[in-house]
């Protein structure tokens, strides 16, 4: 590649500007409808119509189709990489992955994330980090929460790359 | 023509019953899934992944990949989406998932099958006409190397005969 690739990436998010404890509003929130939902159930075969039929739905007690758990975490991820692992060299581990409230078409999500950890790699040109993700609805429903394990550059290394 | 009575029609049952899973139990899931450079980008965008490993194949090829690096998030919706006909398809909310680990990075052009063991069982207290099962499933590439693994937790709707 011609152009040095640390131009590519923001310089504030290396392994070396998160400090345990912070918290991130992330400044972006996305709608989810038939792109997010019902397009990305079906790509990864999902099976459960649930996710696609709303004429079934609507005589359920949630009155119209879910949105799949994994596209509501997959979203809120998402929407928390770029200040959490846009110079990430691999996502490494999920844990304690809920989906404490449903989620319809329609419905705005926002993601919120924390710093729990920071530990050195056995690569001396990375560390490892600990978030804690949440996402909440348009009205601060959380809807999703867990733990994201991600393996980011150091600018020690990568910053003038 | 008349339109036939459609209430004559068998219907096709899909999906299983907490009674049907026993501990041990073994899955092979259906189909398998071969994840292309279109799936990738389709996933990433709509989800604002924004991570260039994803989208920028030079940038990719900068950090010794061969290809744009498929999403880690499209790799663990697509094991799961390829085991919910045998596991979760039956009806009942998704209650968790945990120990994710990615193992090894997929490339377009990579075909990812599922499998899950039953890891255990039990009655739901709160909602008698659920169960609670616990799989683990992993995720393995054409060559069958480890992927994906992790444990999904799930309320099974029992039978519907059986229900109070």
């Amino acid at each position: 590649m011609s152009e040095p690739i640390s131009k590519l990436t923001g310089r504030g998010n290396y392994f070396e500007d998160f400090v345990v404890g912070a918290k991130m509003r992330h400044a972006r929130g996305t709608t989810i409808g038939e792109i997010e939902n019902q397009m990305l159930t079906k790509l990864v075969l999902n099976t459960a119509d649930g996710h696609y039929n709303e004429h079934r739905m609507q005589s359920t007690n949630f009155k119209t189709r879910l949105v799949f758990g994994l596209v509501t975490g997959s979203v809120c991820i998402g929407l928390a990489t770029q200040d959490t692992g846009e110079n990430a060299l691999a996502e490494l581990e999920l844990d304690g992955i809920r989906f404490t409230s449903p989620v319809f078409h329609g419905d705005t999500l926002y993601a919120y994330s924390e710093v729990l950890e920071k530990r050195d790699a056995d690569r001396d040109d990375a560390g490892i980090v600990r978030f804690k993700h949440w996402g909440a609805k348009q009205d601060g429903t959380v809807v999703f929460e867990g733990e994201r394990t991600v393996l980011i550059k150091r600018r020690s290394h990568w910053g003038n790359k | 023509m008349a339109a036939p009575d459609f209430a004559e029609f068998k219907l096709v049952p899909k999906g299983h019953s907490f009674e049907d899973f026993e501990e041990g139990q073994v899955f092979e899931h259906h189909w398998g899934r071969t994840l292309n450079a279109g799936d990738n980008s389709l996933f990433t965008t709509a989800t604002l992944t924004h991570c260039p490993l994803y989208y920028n194949a030079e940038y990719a090829r900068a950090h010794s990949h061969p290809d744009v690096v498929i999403n880690p998030l499209l790799i663990a919706c697509t094991a799961v989406g390829l085991s919910v006909e045998d596991l979760s398809e039956g009806g009942g909310p998704f209650l968790g998932i945990s120990g994710l680990k990615f193992h090894q990075p997929m490339y377009p052009g990579d075909t990812l099958r599922a499998r899950s063991t039953v890891v255990s069982k039990r009655e739901s207290q709160s909602r008698g006409n659920f169960g609670i099962v616990t799989w683990r499933t992993e995720g393995r590439n054409q060559r069958g190397e480890l992927v994906i693994s992790y444990e999904r937790t799930n309320l099974v709707a029992r039978r519907r005969e059986t229900k109070k």
